[in-house]
């Protein structure tokens, strides 16, 4: 009797102290979820127009010009993730020597993460601008040729967003390696060092195995971020343009509804929105199968 | 003797590897710096040298004026404050709950606060917009809020529960014993055992509510209510023909973070490593 009572008074608590949470979600996550579902069917203004159009949205989208730029400009941002994992492993790998001052040198490399991407993206715009810093140096070192006007071709934009994006990333990328390399035990290297390991066979055949979940991570979560966070590094370099030239699906989302430039069409943002749900759920199930298999082999 | 010049020669190459990232990653910091205590023109002579017309500090000056740099800082640092105390509010008593608390249902529960962690804003911003303007939050700090509450608390949530299951039962039996309420237990014995945790979401969150564009953006219109950010995105094309103040209102938003960044470092850092939180 008295052990039911105090049951009942544990989940009375549970669920007042849960309930803030559950409502938040609800309210602010789920069902907004779920209009963004139902009126990617729709021609949805935000207003009064909202007609069930089936796929119309879809189809438009798939066919529309814009889908392939936006799949070539994806592809070629995405090339972000790779540079900036090799790097930020390297960085890595030196911060794990701890020589004098290695804190320091930790601190300042993760400084960009702190700086907003606003201004990171404004920096970059100025610093590869036409009249800007690289191309005065370049000119300086006899480079006159490659002392072009970045944002003028798409492709040279996107290269500089790139590089933005490594930049700011690698950081994060150098401190999260270093953490997984820290939980290697020490007298394995001891025992590598004993048998006449030299540094690079250290490196790649003891810290690489032992850290490629965490590369793994690495890898997957700066993808799942250049899928969705990319907006303020376009909006301050290009604005997605000249035309759809450098937009990305996040963008695009964004173009859609309140950029109004391209006029407004709420259902058509709510697809896209729709797609890089779908897409963001796929690569998220993927890394979970990655940290259960991990789990897995750990506990053997 | 010889190995010991191996590892002196070794330390120095990987200490000069260091240096030179380290100046690549403060270079513009420093190239902000230098060309925002300059005129135009000395600026488009040569943009590396250091200022030698006097420091123009009417730069600055004319960007706190211009910007109204100050009405920006109170709005955003009255959204940051308020996601982040509401944020431990929320997030503590539920996270208490996850590690602490036995109920039927607590896992699938966890699972599916985690899951609405991965959807972007872009997905929920439409009809939260559209909704929001029905009941008139538009333009209220509230709707940045709240929305941002949406986004950071399962994460909130996955990093205060980890490091609260690390508490010991004892320690909450023995405040249990002493007389202590529910919300006693957990002001005198979980917040206190789990502060790293919570001043690790203190400091990121913040940071993460300061520099942030798209959705004060699209919430807040009105002038007077935008955030540094929004304001800055505005106004750096407006001054696209004079970089000196363009650097100088750059500098200027960058520096709380940075500020808050450099005290509390440390901090930060062990968080990470802990791979708690991206």
């Amino acid at each position: 009797m008295q052990i039911n009572t105090r049951r009942r008074r544990v989940h009375i608590q549970a669920f007042l102290s849960l309930l803030p949470l559950i409502l938040i979600l609800l309210v602010l996550r789920v069902y907004p979820i779920a209009v963004a579902i139902g009126k990617s069917f729709t021609n949805w203004d935000g207003l009064f127009q909202s007609d069930w159009i089936g796929l119309q949205n879809y189809r438009d989208f798939i066919s529309g010009g814009p889908f392939l730029m936006i799949l070539r400009n994806t592809l070629i941002l995405l090339l972000n993730v790779p540079l900036q994992v090799f790097i930020g492993l390297l960085i890595a790998l030196l911060l794990y020597e701890r020589v004098i001052g290695w804190k320091f040198f930790r601190a300042v490399i993760y400084t960009p993460q702190i700086i907003s991407a606003v201004i990171i993206g404004y920096l970059f715009r100025i610093f590869f601008g036409f009249r800007g810093p690289v191309n005065i140096v370049l000119t300086a070192i006899g480079l006159q040729r490659l002392a072009i006007e970045w944002f003028g071709t798409p492709y040279t934009a996107l290269a500089v967003m790139v590089i933005s994006i490594a930049w700011y990333g690698i950081g994060w990328q150098a401190i999260v390696m270093l953490g997984g390399m820290s939980s290697i035990n020490p007298s394995v290297f001891e025992a590598a060092i004993i048998d006449g390991a030299n540094y690079w066979q250290r490196a790649f055949k003891i810290v690489f195995p032992m850290i490629i979940r965490v590369i793994e991570f690495g890898v997957i979560a700066s993808g799942v971020w250049t899928l969705t966070q990319l907006f303020p590094f376009l909006h301050s370099m290009t604005r997605g343009g000249p035309g759809y030239e450098t937009t990305t699906l996040d963008y695009m989302i964004y173009l859609k509804s309140f950029g109004f430039s391209f006029g407004i069409n709420f259902g058509m943002a709510c697809s896209i929105a729709v797609i890089l749900l779908f897409i963001i759920l796929a690569l998220t199930l993927l890394e979970m199968r990655i940290t259960n298999r991990a789990e897995m082999g750990r506990q053997r | 003797m010889k190995p010991s010049k191996q590892v002196n020669l070794k330390t120095l190459l990987v200490l000069l590897c260091l240096i030179l990232l380290t100046v690549s990653f403060l270079y513009p910091l420093y190239y902000m710096l230098i060309n925002s205590l300059k005129t135009r023109n000395e600026y488009f002579v040569n943009p590396f040298a250091l200022p030698h017309e006097g420091l123009q500090l009417i730069n600055y000056t004319t960007m706190i004026s211009q910007f109204k740099i100050l009405t920006l800082f109170k709005n955003t640092f009255i959204i940051s404050a308020g996601t982040v105390i509401l944020i431990l509010i929320v997030g503590v008593l539920a996270s208490y709950t996850f590690a602490k608390l036995r109920f039927k249902g607590k896992a699938v529960l966890f699972v599916a606060v985690l899951m609405t962690m991965f959807v972007p804003s872009q997905v929920t911003i439409i009809p939260l917009f559209v909704s929001f303007s029905k009941v008139g939050l538009v333009n209220t700090y509230l709707s940045v809020i709240l929305a941002y509450l949406a986004l950071f608390l399962p994460e909130a949530v996955l990093l205060l529960t980890a490091n609260f299951r690390g508490i010991l039962d004892e320690m909450v039996e023995a405040a249990e014993i002493d007389g202590c309420s529910y919300l006693q237990k957990i002001w005198h014995v979980i917040v206190p055992m789990g502060r790293a945790a919570i001043f690790l979401s203190i400091i990121f969150y913040f940071i993460m509510s300061w520099n942030d564009l798209f959705t004060p953006m699209i919430f807040l219109t009105r002038m007077d209510k935008r955030t540094v950010m929004v304001a800055l995105a505005a106004l750096m094309g407006r001054y696209s023909g004079t970089p000196t103040y363009q650097f100088a209102g750059l500098l200027l938003s960058a520096i709380p973070a940075l500020i808050v960044y450099f005290i509390f470092q440390r901090n930060i850092i062990r968080g990470l490593s802990m791979g708690a939180i991206k």
